[in-house]
């Protein structure tokens, strides 16, 4: 890869496709619980394109996406209007899909992130709101597939498609972008950012150019790429093979390649005949929308506390390092469990550890959301106060935790290391002082002579002894009393 | 005079007066059609059963005078672009063979509501292109008055119905003049809305931004209060007007006197029949004499009218026939090696040639390259044509013109050369582009064969236009003619 | 930009007959150009009306922001939304592969 950096420098465009979280479709009555519905359960003359249906405008939808708009920096136009995007496919009812061309919702717009502690900056080229498509299921194997079945529950629910410029350099920079763009929407309520079920879709448009030069290579669409994880490897792997094409002085196609992911590598769909001619126009059942600027400043004005401006927030307010700030409001949830968890009394410092650390490793290696696990803020809130009160150790509530997570309820495991794992049993501690002052004779004599540190040492020394089971600070006490 | 010769208003009047009951009258026209349906063809299907029980159905109502409403018992004709719940709709289209709706256009619930009576579904041109009811993907229909003589298109199912008793009154569809010129050329009343007057909702789409649903019926009267039933806001329709419906009946005897009438030098264009043209200026004349002033006006743009109709409507078109592929509803040909083979078969196959042509003088009107050149100019050319009628507007309260430049032709006269069919709009389309209303009223017989006045008002003016065309009715005959196949009146 | 004066060729005719997945014989291409060419000649006439100073009018209504609040209305019933359906399998939709 460093061959590749000197040469050729990466260009990244990143269209993302959210579906916007709303009780009915884009333009009917239909629910847009595609994903537990029997098939074809959730439609109606409209979202199966029946002869002589209409569409309604679903107005939330419309305000979702002046609201995504907004977090991103847009512009919004005064006037929008749909179109009709106009292609054959057996998942689109109508035979077009109802988008927007050449007025959308909202323009010219910016997304600040960080990678590895530099600011970055993607443009947004355009926020704008479309209908999504129903699915298909091929019968057998994909290739062989002599039939596809179709289901339209999903045909018209809102999807808004975010497209970006092409500012981005690199997979790193493509996969912070994604992950920066969906913490957003996450916020803002408009998506709940799960990219595996397709509510969060991804297409990445990657060409290389001469580094230095200012045009722009032949670019490649990848699609199908389901996962942070997949944008990152496909995104790398597509950086390799043009770089590999163009290296052995061979030209690249400019067409469309799907990400398999099972075998890491992109596969070109074939590429069509005839070019694609959307022939669009004007939706002629839809007036048009004027967006005025109370609207607008009304939609502004319940926006909630963005990422960038709560990571800001958290860095002054609880002194947490850029990083950890960064990666603490890269999720809505996580954040809000940080603040509550802080919030109940716990020092911020410990809780952003915690939350950064253990819990957000065992939620990877489950592929959960934070507000998935059974620990709740006030578990973990227990947790830090039982180690800060020197009840349990450091160690010990590590294990705990784990105990805590894997737990449907956390409340036992938390208990049994408040009560029981911790040597209480004064017989005990006693044996354990006796034994750390025989053993330590000089230290015992400095403490006497005033010397605190000496005492810290014999501390650590019957830590040592009892395996960690000790409460220091009642071997603090002990000592005290013992040698005094 | 038999009933099925009768108006809405006075079979209402002899409804409501247990003269007749609403059985007795629609089996009075389902017996019509039997005895001539297979001469006119006019209609597709017709949904006798259904008439029957919504017939007796309406008879409960009236005997128990809940609710009567003036289509409360009326046997009615619907256009086959229609769609209603559970009965065969098809645009008179092979590619919606057996297509079954599982809802019904809001027009049909709206006159369910009313107690109407449905006939069954008329013969169209299929989805509503054509001048003459021979592209219906079904059979051509005959006009009433002359058997080798088309009735007009693309409603012609729905006016041959009305002009040879086979209905009392039926809907049709206008995209660019189909329900006027049909009526005109069988010797009816057939009104075009405004656009968005009238809910489009579960109307099989031709061009979106000018179908409208209409009246056809015997007279303007009838006109009125078929326009009563279906007008007003719909949330289903997007593009259907807020603005409130007036009492079209209220207005609808005040008379021309004071009136201004404009006359668009325009519209007696090239190869308008000199009888016609007679026809028209003996009805401008009449309307004078009741008390209207007469002045001529211009449309500078009506030339550049028809083009720009071939363009929008059919690049609409394109995109709204793109859903007809045979996967979800309708034919399916079978056959094809993969989905793209079978969807070109499909349509191939589906749909006539007519149809074929105006998808791909569409598709090929907004294709990369040419949408600027086409495409916006003819949206352009609206905006003038829309401003031609604002200016007219100004000076005049109405515009005046032949509805169609000739009378019925021949079957099979002009099938072989598109643009001499499309000619037959010329009069009819700029009303559809530059979103007013009008209506045809029957203006005299040309060699035995009906002619119809057209009155154009401005948009959401249908009282005015009905207003208009009444008075001319009343101070003629022409409407009381009725076709060879409905019989003299006894 | 293409000029529109220029004859319309029988590749564009396939061209867009294939965009309109339109199924087309030989002969059709032929007759469709002459006819195609004939309507659009005719169409030229839309060049003589000066629209240089003229905005589009793609909705010839005045209304704006035409919404419905965001409520759940009643499906069809399945069997409703597929009782048309050419094929079908259980309760979905059935079409021949995609591939070609």
């Amino acid at each position: 890869m460093s061959a590749i950096a000197t040469r050729y420098e990466v260009v990244v465009g990143l269209e993302v496709h959210a579906q916007i979280l709303t009780q009915s479709k884009m333009f009917c009555g239909c629910s847009t619980d595609y994903l537990t519905a029997p098939p074809n359960a959730n439609t109606c003359p409209v979202c199966l394109g029946l002869p002589g249906s209409l569409p309604v405008i679903n107005r939330r939808a419309v305000e979702a996406t002046i609201r995504t708009a907004l977090a991103l920096n847009c512009e919004i136009p005064e006037f929008s209007k749909f179109d009709r995007k106009n292609y054959f496919y057996p998942d689109l009812p109508k035979g077009y899909q109802i988008s927007q061309y050449d007025l959308p919702l909202s323009r010219n717009g910016h997304l600040e992130f960080d990678l590895n502690g530099e600011a970055r900056r993607c443009g947004i080229t355009r926020v704008h709101l479309e209908e999504d498509t129903g699915k298909l299921l091929h019968e057998g194997a994909i290739h062989e597939a002599q039939a596809s079945l179709v289901n339209f529950n999903r045909a018209g629910v809102p999807l808004m498609e975010i497209v970006s410029e092409p500012d981005l350099r690199s997979a790193d920079e493509a996969r912070e972008y994604v992950m920066r763009l969906r913490a957003i929407l996450q916020y803002i309520g408009v998506n709940h950012g799960d990219m595996e079920s397709g509510q969060l879709r991804c297409d990445a448009n990657v060409s290389l150019r001469p580094a230095g030069s200012a045009g722009l290579g032949t670019k490649v669409e990848v699609k199908n790429m389901n996962s942070f994880r997949a944008i990152h490897r496909a995104i790398e792997y597509e950086v390799e093979r043009q770089t590999q094409v163009l290296e052995s002085g061979g030209r690249l196609a400019q067409e469309t390649r799907g990400w398999n992911d099972a075998r890491g590598l992109t596969v070109s769909q074939r590429s069509k005949e005839y070019a694609e001619d959307y022939r669009y126009f004007p939706e002629p059942d839809l007036p048009p929308l004027d967006v005025s600027r109370e609207w607008v400043a009304q939609i502004r004005a319940g926006l909630p506390e963005l990422p960038a401006a709560r990571r800001e927030r958290f860095m002054t307010a609880f002194s947490l390092s850029p990083y950890d700030a960064a990666l603490l409001t890269s999720s809505k949830t996580m954040a809000e469990f940080f603040e509550e968890t802080v919030r109940l009394g716990a020092p911020a410092k410990t809780a952003a550890n915690w939350i950064l650390g253990d819990f957000s490793r065992l939620l990877n290696i489950d592929r959960k959301e934070i507000d998935d696990a059974s620990i709740k803020p006030r578990h973990l809130q227990q947790l830090i106060s039982l180690v800060d009160s020197g009840a349990i150790t450091g160690k010990m509530a590590k294990q705990t935790f784990e105990a805590m997570y894997r737990a449907p309820d956390p409340g036992p495991a938390l208990e049994a290391a408040r009560g029981s794992t911790q040597i209480s049993g004064d017989a005990e501690l006693d044996r354990i002082v006796d034994q750390v002052i025989a053993e330590n004779v000089k230290s015992v004599a400095d403490f006497r002579a005033g010397k605190e540190q000496a005492l810290k040492f014999l501390i650590g020394q019957g830590m040592k002894i009892s395996r960690g089971r000790a409460n220091p600070q009642r071997l603090d006490a002990l000592l005290r009393e013992k040698i005094q | 005079m038999k009933l099925y010769q009768r108006t809405i208003r006075d079979l209402h009047q002899m409804l409501v007066d247990r003269e007749i009951s609403s059985v007795e009258l629609t089996d009075a026209v389902l017996s019509q059609i039997d005895a001539v349906g297979d001469t006119t063809k006019a209609y597709l299907l017709v949904t006798r059963e259904l008439a029957l029980r919504q017939a007796q159905a309406a008879d409960e109502r009236l005997r128990a005078n809940r609710d009567v409403r003036p289509l409360t018992g009326i046997p009615i004709a619907l256009k086959d672009v229609l769609c209603v719940r559970d009965v065969v709709s098809t645009a008179g289209s092979k590619i919606l063979r057996g297509f079954t709706p599982p809802y019904s256009a809001t027009v049909v619930e709206r006159l369910e509501g009313e107690g109407a009576v449905f006939l069954g579904k008329t013969n169209c041109d299929e989805f509503a292109m054509g001048s003459s009811n021979e592209n219906s993907g079904y059979w051509p229909v005959r006009n009433p008055w002359s058997l080798d003589r088309v009735p007009g298109g693309s409603s012609g199912g729905s006016a041959a119905a009305v002009a040879s008793g086979e209905a009392i009154a039926a809907l049709g569809s206008d995209t660019g003049g189909s329900i006027r010129q049909p009526a005109a050329l069988t010797g009816i009343v057939g009104l075009k809305p405004t656009y968005g007057r009238v809910s489009r909702y579960g109307l099989i789409a031709f061009a979106s931004s000018l179908d409208q649903i209409g009246p056809m019926t015997r007279d303007v009267v009838d006109g009125a209060l078929l326009l009563q039933a279906i007008a007003g806001h719909d949330p289903s329709d997007s593009t259907s007007s807020l603005r409130p419906v007036p009492d079209y009946l209220a207005t609808l005897t005040d008379g021309v006197k004071g009136m201004r009438l404009g006359v668009p030098k325009e519209y007696f264009v090239a190869g308008m029949e000199p009888a016609v043209e007679q026809s028209i200026r003996d009805a401008i004349r009449l309307l004078e004499q009741q008390g209207a002033s007469i002045e001529e006006v211009s449309l500078p743009h009506s030339d550049v009218a028809l083009p720009a109709y071939y363009i929008i409507a059919p690049a609409e078109a394109s995109s709204n026939l793109a859903r007809y592929d045979g996967t979800r509803y309708g034919f399916q040909a079978g056959g094809g090696r993969n989905l793209i083979e079978e969807y070109m078969l499909t349509r191939q196959q589906g749909f006539g040639a007519e149809v074929k042509r105006r998808i791909m003088l569409g598709t090929y009107a907004l294709s990369s390259g040419y949408y600027d050149a086409y495409y916006l100019q003819a949206q352009k050319v609206r905006t003038l044509i829309i401003e031609d009628f604002k200016q007219a507007f100004k000076k005049v309260d109405a515009l005046l013109g032949a509805t169609s430049p000739t009378a019925a032709f021949e079957l099979g006269a002009k099938t072989q050369d598109p643009v001499a069919m499309y000619l037959n709009d010329i009069i009819t389309i700029p009303a559809n582009l530059g979103n007013v209303c009008g209506i045809s009223v029957p203006c005299g017989l040309v060699d035995g064969l009906p002619i119809g006045l057209q009155v154009i008002a401005p948009g959401f003016g249908e009282a005015a236009a009905l207003r208009v065309a009444y008075a001319f009715e009343a101070a003629t005959q022409f409407h009381k003619a009725r076709s060879p196949l409905m019989g003299a009146a006894a | 930009m293409p000029e529109p004066e220029s004859e319309l060729s029988s590749r564009q005719v396939e061209h867009v007959a294939r965009l309109a997945r339109l199924g087309i014989t030989p002969e059709e291409v032929t007759r469709y150009r002459d006819q195609l060419r004939n309507i659009l000649h005719h169409i030229e006439a839309l060049n003589r009306a000066d629209t240089s100073k003229v905005p589009a009018t793609a909705h010839p209504l005045e209304e704006r922001n035409v919404m419905r609040e965001d409520r759940r209305e009643p499906s069809l019933p399945a069997e409703a939304a597929l009782r048309n359906a050419p094929s079908r399998e259980d309760s979905y939709f059935k079409v021949k592969a995609i591939q070609e």
